[in-house]
């Protein structure tokens, strides 16, 4: 059991944090106000040191991979990460990115930023290049640009790939980007609280305020580590639990984020939104909490 | 990162079981049934400790001058989850191990490591821990059990409660406050006092967790020597403070719940049960409560291992394994109700670690102090919060 990252990672992180921390990642309100900003300048950043490739070098793996995940999740501003980082290297190591993904027919995050697309069905996994053309974006609450696409101009192209285990790597990279996304919020939530002051003191002074947050806090970072190791097990119930495990703690947690945060929470000017509508929309990815806990249960117990 | 067990680790762990399914009796669900502080737990440990010690198996990870091997932190860490999972076999005697054996080590006179420590070592000591108070629970400093110096020794008045095994201990590590060495934490004190000094009385107090676990204990004029005193009198709160850093990821709880969860799963197997979705579901969510009980809890014991001091990591790790105790105890109550009742389970073992995993679960959150310190603790030195008002 080692729970620090080896020297590799750790390197590989600390230039990671360099760019999380850079003008391109941080904090402006969109022009049109949407609740997300896209970040094409951090995506392709990173895209050219080759980060999206970690998962695949040797001394880095998967770990890494969860790891680049959750800290640019936590991030006001959007890359597509997950994706590119944890399926991508294996299952189509030659798709154009970004990669959008879907498990069903409907509107899937990416979509209108994205260059290929993989539809992880439960029978097969197909894989598409995108055109112009291919995308309608469609209007969300969550807080992605989501969009829709019919029959892609260069058609579906079948993936040669088990689709639960498909299915099981991408559970590992929605777990992980569900902790990185409540993780920002988390963290804006805490910088309010250290200084907002109400009754003469600051609000993070009330115990009432305190307690949820540590709890928030223990079931965030429980998660994170079940992401972490399920990305470096591969194991399908390890894979399923961590997810479900998310999903379940993001309810109340999300609630008492925007709790904390009052009113300003509820503005377009702070970006807790960032946060909370891609919490909310993961939160009910692939059948959401209970179908993921009662699929973790079979995996360990059989059915 | 590796969340693997080494093969010296998983050797480890494979010679401490087989320990165990050689060492401990049939009727061992029975026993454990009772409370680790059971007059049945104690008078077992009496035997089974001292075989344990033969083994090299009571205190690997003690320094060889104590009898120990200097076995690593992983190891104390994997002998301490077998040892809960199997329902303690140790009894009290987890606490010489854990703590009370290393900080006599650290802090004991001469004389005092002499004639307690060996004892510890070869498996036939039992202590118990007069902490609490009635007016002092969380709020530990505020005790007010005196002692007053006397002669060259000192006399001890006041009384201690909760106090798990001292009906059947032979030493106290006992708090108490010596009035005139200044207020609060600095005049507290700690003793090593013979529980058949007389001035000494003990009362069990009737519970929710078998009967003889907790006590109270009366102290009225309990003449002690000066040798008595662990320490300086002015020491006895960072003593604790050390004390109980070597006890700061606690109990591996989780361990139990996870094995108890999966006895549950399958008798629910058994009945044909298991594939209604909502059981599968909330079996899910405990199992994943104890599996982030668990990843927390390594990850403190992993900082503790490097020596690099695990403080919020711990506290984090104790408020995830209350939960974890909890949300399978609760799963048991929700969907097999009968294993609580007499006549109603499948009366097997099975029952019998149901039950007794229950009576553990619901102290989780109190005994060696309350889930919402923990929280308070979280939120001011992991989240940087402010110190809430006085
Ligand atoms: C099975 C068992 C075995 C025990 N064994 C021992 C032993 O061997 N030796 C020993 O000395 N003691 C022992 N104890 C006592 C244990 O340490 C105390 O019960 C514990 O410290 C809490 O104290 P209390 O019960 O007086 O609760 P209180 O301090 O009265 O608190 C009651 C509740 O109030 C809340 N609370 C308290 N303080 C705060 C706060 N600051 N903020 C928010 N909420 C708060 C918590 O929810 C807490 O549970 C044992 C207890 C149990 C249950």
């Amino acid at each position: 059991m080692d729970f620090d990252p080896n020297d590799d990672q750790r390197a590989f992180l600390d230039v990671l944090e360099q760019m999380a921390t850079g003008p391109d990642a941080a904090w402006g309100h969109d022009p049109d106000w949407k609740r997300y900003q896209w970040s094409p300048a951090l995506d392709a950043t990173l895209d050219e040191n080759g980060f999206f490739d970690c998962a695949a070098e040797p001394d880095l793996g998967p770990v890494a991979g969860a790891l680049m995940v959750m800290r640019l999740a936590e991030l006001p501003v959007l890359v597509e990460a997950a994706a590119s980082t944890l399926l991508r290297p294996r299952l189509a190591p030659d798709l154009p990115r970004p990669v959008a993904v879907m498990t069903g027919d409907g509107p899937a995050p990416f979509l209108p930023v994205a260059r290929s697309v993989l539809r992880l069905a439960p029978d097969g996994v197909s894989a598409a290049v995108l055109d112009l053309g291919d995308v309608a974006a469609a209007e969300s609450l969550f807080a992605y640009p989501f969009g829709q696409v019919g029959t892609p101009g260069a058609g579906w192209q079948a993936v040669d790939a088990d689709p639960d285990t498909a299915r099981d790597l991408w559970r590992v990279a929605l777990a992980a980007e569900l902790a990185g996304v409540l993780k920002g919020g988390l963290g804006a939530v805490l910088e309010h609280v250290r200084s907002r002051r109400q009754f003469g003191r600051p609000l993070g002074s009330f115990q009432a305020v305190q307690h949820r947050l540590a709890g928030a806090s223990a079931r965030i970072e429980g998660g994170a580590w079940m992401a972490l190791r399920a990305a470096e097990t591969g194991d399908a119930a390890d894979a399923a639990q961590a997810l479900g495990w998310m999903q379940a703690s993001a309810t109340r947690i999300v609630y008492d984020l925007h709790q904390f945060m009052g009113a300003m929470g509820l503005t377009l000017e702070h970006p807790l939104h960032r946060w909370t509508y891609r919490a909310r929309w993961l939160k009910s990815a692939l059948g959401g909490a209970e179908a993921n806990l009662s699929l973790a249960a079979a995996r360990t117990w059989g059915a | 990162m590796d969340f693997n067990w080494t093969d010296d680790e998983r050797r480890f762990r494979d010679r401490v079981r087989a320990f165990l399914h050689r060492e401990l009796p049939s009727d061992w669900a029975e026993v454990a049934r009772h409370g680790p502080g059971s007059a049945e737990q104690t008078a077992f440990s009496r035997d089974f400790c001292p075989r344990l010690a033969a083994e090299g198996l009571l205190v690997p990870h003690w320094p060889a001058e104590w009898g120990g091997q200097g076995r690593p932190t992983w190891e104390h860490f994997i002998l301490g989850e077998e040892m809960w999972a199997a329902g303690e076999p140790r009894g009290a005697q987890y606490m010489n191990v854990n703590w009370i054996g290393p900080t006599l080590m650290r802090y004991g006179s001469a004389e005092q490591q002499a004639r307690y420590i060996p004892a510890m070592a070869a498996g036939n000591a039992i202590w118990c821990q007069g902490f609490s108070e009635p007016e002092a629970g969380s709020d530990l400093a505020s005790l007010r059990t005196k002692a007053v110096p006397d002669g060259g020794g000192y006399v001890i008045d006041g009384q201690k409660i909760w106090t798990s095994y001292a009906g059947l201990a032979e030493t106290c590590f006992l708090l108490a406050r010596v009035p005139g060495a200044g207020d609060g934490k600095a005049a507290i004190a700690i003793f090593l006092v013979p529980m058949d000094t007389p001035g000494i009385e003990v009362r069990s107090i009737p519970s929710l967790i078998g009967h003889g676990d907790i006590h109270e204990v009366f102290l009225t004029g309990v003449r002690v020597p000066a040798s008595a005193r662990l320490g300086a009198e002015g020491e006895g709160w960072s003593i604790i403070s050390y004390a109980l850093a070597n006890e700061r990821v606690g109990i591996p709880r989780y361990e139990l719940s996870s094995r108890t969860l999966s006895r549950m799963a399958a008798r629910l197997k058994d009945e044909g049960r298991f594939d209604d979705p909502v059981i599968r579901a909330r079996a899910g969510s405990a199992a994943a409560a104890c599996e982030a009980a668990r990843m927390l809890t390594y990850r403190a014991v992993s900082m503790r291992a490097k020596g690099q001091p695990a403080g919020p990591e711990a506290n984090i790790a104790r408020v995830a394994v209350v939960e974890a105790d909890h949300a399978v105890s609760e799963f048991g109550m929700d969907f097999l109700p009968g294993a609580y009742t007499a006549g109603g389970g499948n009366g097997g073992a099975d029952d019998a670690a149901i039950l007794a995993h229950h009576e553990r679960a619901i102290v989780a959150g109190i005994a060696a102090g309350a889930a919402e310190i923990q929280l308070d603790l979280v939120a001011r030195r992991h989240l940087d919060l402010p110190r809430g008002a006085a």
